[in-house]
């Protein structure tokens, strides 16, 4: 069992240059985060959701401000930190079993435990008997769940996840949320969910954290005392779900989806 | 796991509706049989447009034979073994310079799209070097080496080489940040990441350079034979010519532009096999 850690990030902000003007994306970011702790963020798109996961992760380090885990600086990426990226990101050229492996290259575990957990993983997200199918054979929700197999496969002690379900169909994916919820009791890691979905947020989260955009900041921090398993249709679910979204009232609800849409490569061409 | 069970039979992304929908596999058959044949009519014309230029004497047939004179001849050929003989000299000078250049173009991109340094200090004299057709350097290598086999291997190296090379170092330059992420954060270390990341991502452009520099190398091999050999397809396309036999050059150059087709298509077999990773259907 992977020892949890405590993360604290403080005082963060971030920018970015674009042709020559300065884009502050994250202003001021303070969040604490104890061991073992499910923290969901929600915010419109734009407001800095990945850019603050891409800094905890270590793949950038020009930034102002603090990242601490269990009180020591983060620097560059580690393999107690996982992270699945709000783009599934599987190597075209490997199969789902390779990809899912690929987690595993450094992990201090002999062949036969990494083909077991391999193996596991791709059950877990309900893909068995499609080890051997190649990434443009699946759709868009079956490569997300590979892209989950992978960043799960190797046990991090804190997890990142950008909107992870964000392609899947309802029953897939609250299959997946309770797989999930199981995996961060069971192994107590410290979790970190970016969603668009309040609903999504509020179930799993023990707090959620409301993101503003222009510059990305903390609006606010919404408790979820509530035990699990949680109730969807419970009373006081509710009550925290209308709070959270309150907070949203203010802007069009569908900047929150907004997903760009791929292009057909041959969209271009004649029909004959 | 038995609350899944019935999400699996509920999951609306099944294998075949996963992806555009494919025809059916005899229809798809079908299609590549009538793409293939597409290929024929423009061929067939021409044969036939040579046919009646013969037939009803256009041009004369000291300078254009007719299709079944060449036929004839290439049979001849065939049977005196000289066919057999030139074509074998002219594939093994092809496959050592081929070698060579790849090789040496395959190192040459690596180290360029790997070292920034290198690649200053190579590009500008390469893209320069490359700029110059290979039988520009002809008359200089001449008078470096002679005009033995080593002038063909050279040249024949040299034109492999520079596309194979670009092609390399674009390749490189071009796989993903996202890839080259995803490999950051489970540690990779560099050996790992060329090996699982950079050259899978990069192969499908080094293929094709490695698909060019081979047709070049062919191209450069018959010019280099047309101006200095004694041996050879090229070399039988110059004989032909300086005694008139219009007939053995038309010979020579089908089987020439056949031995460059069938070498494209050998490596075009190789790439689909290779590369069955990507999306199916060109
Ligand atoms: N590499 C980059 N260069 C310039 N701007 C960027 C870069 N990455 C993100 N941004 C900008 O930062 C802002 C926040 O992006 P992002 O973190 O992806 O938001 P979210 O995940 O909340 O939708 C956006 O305005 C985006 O355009
Ligand atoms: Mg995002």
């Amino acid at each position: 069992m992977p020892h949890a850690a405590t993360l604290e990030i403080r005082g963060l902000s971030k920018q970015y240059q674009v042709k020559g003007d300065t884009l502050p994306v994250l202003d001021n970011v303070s969040l604490s985060i104890k061991p073992g702790e499910f923290v969901s963020i929600v915010g419109a798109s734009g407001c800095g959701k990945s850019t603050l996961l891409r800094l905890v992760i270590g793949l950038e380090d020009d930034y102002q401000g603090d990242i601490l885990l269990d009180g020591h600086r983060i620097v560059g990426t580690s393999l107690e930190r996982g992270i699945m990226f709000q783009e599934h990101r599987l190597f075209p050229w490997l199969t789902v079993e390779q990809n899912v492996g690929l987690g595993l290259l450094n992990a201090d575990l002999g062949e036969a435990r990494k083909r077991d957990a391999v193996r596991e993983h791709i059950a877990l997200v309900g893909l068995e008997g499609f080890e051997r199918a190649y990434p443009y054979q699946l759709s868009g929700g079956m490569s997300q769940r590979v892209a989950i197999a992978r960043a799960l496969v190797n046990r991090p002690e804190v997890l990142l996840l950008d909107e992870p379900f964000g392609a899947l169909d309802a029953l897939t994916r609250a299959y997946l949320q309770q797989e999930l919820q199981r995996i961060w009791a069971q192994e107590g890691i410290t979790m970190i969910l970016v969603t668009h979905d309040v609903e999504e947020a509020v179930y799993l989260g023990d707090r959620v954290v409301v993101m503003q955009p222009r510059p990305g900041r903390i609006k606010r921090i919404v408790d979820v005392p509530l035990p699990r398993p949680r109730d969807r249709g419970d009373y006081a679910f509710a009550a925290i779900k209308e709070d959270v979204l309150s907070e949203f009232s203010d802007r069009p609800r569908d900047e929150l989806i907004a997903e760009p849409r791929e292009r057909n490569a041959v969209e271009w061409q004649f029909s004959w | 796991m038995s609350a899944y069970s019935s999400v699996l039979t509920l999951d609306p992304v099944l294998p075949t509706q996963a992806a555009t929908p494919t025809p059916r596999p005899r229809r798809r058959l079908w299609s590549a049989l009538g793409r293939a044949l597409l290929a024929w009519p423009f061929p067939l014309a021409v044969l036939l447009l040579w046919q009646l230029a013969a037939t009803y004497e256009w041009v004369p047939s000291q300078i254009l034979p007719s299709p079944a004179t060449v036929a004839g001849t290439f049979a001849d050929l065939w049977r005196s073994g000289e066919l057999q003989d030139n074509t074998a000299i002219s594939l093994w000078r092809v496959l050592w310079g081929f070698s060579a250049g790849a090789t040496l173009g395959f190192v040459l991109g690596v180290a360029m799209g790997l070292s920034p340094l290198t690649k200053d200090y190579l590009y500008p004299t390469f893209k320069t070097f490359a700029q110059v057709p290979a039988l520009g350097w002809l008359p200089l290598l001449m008078m470096l080496v002679g005009i033995d086999e080593a002038l063909k291997i050279i040249l024949i190296a040299k034109a492999s080489l520079v596309p194979i090379a670009l092609n390399t170092y674009k390749g490189l330059q071009n796989v993903p940040t996202t890839q080259i992420e995803l490999a950051r954060v489970y540690r990779f270390s560099r050996w790992q990441l060329l090996r699982h990341v950079v050259l899978p991502s990069a192969f499908p452009p080094i293929w094709n350079g490695v698909r060019y520099g081979l047709t070049h190398a062919w191209l450069a091999l018959v010019g280099v034979e047309l101006l200095a050999s004694s041996e050879g397809l090229g070399f039988l396309i110059v004989y032909g010519r300086q005694l008139y036999q219009l007939d053995v050059v038309l010979a020579a150059v089908v089987v020439v532009g056949a031995i460059g087709w069938a070498l494209d298509r050998v490596l075009a077999v190789i790439e689909k096999r290779l590369l069955r990773w990507r999306v199916e259907g060109f």
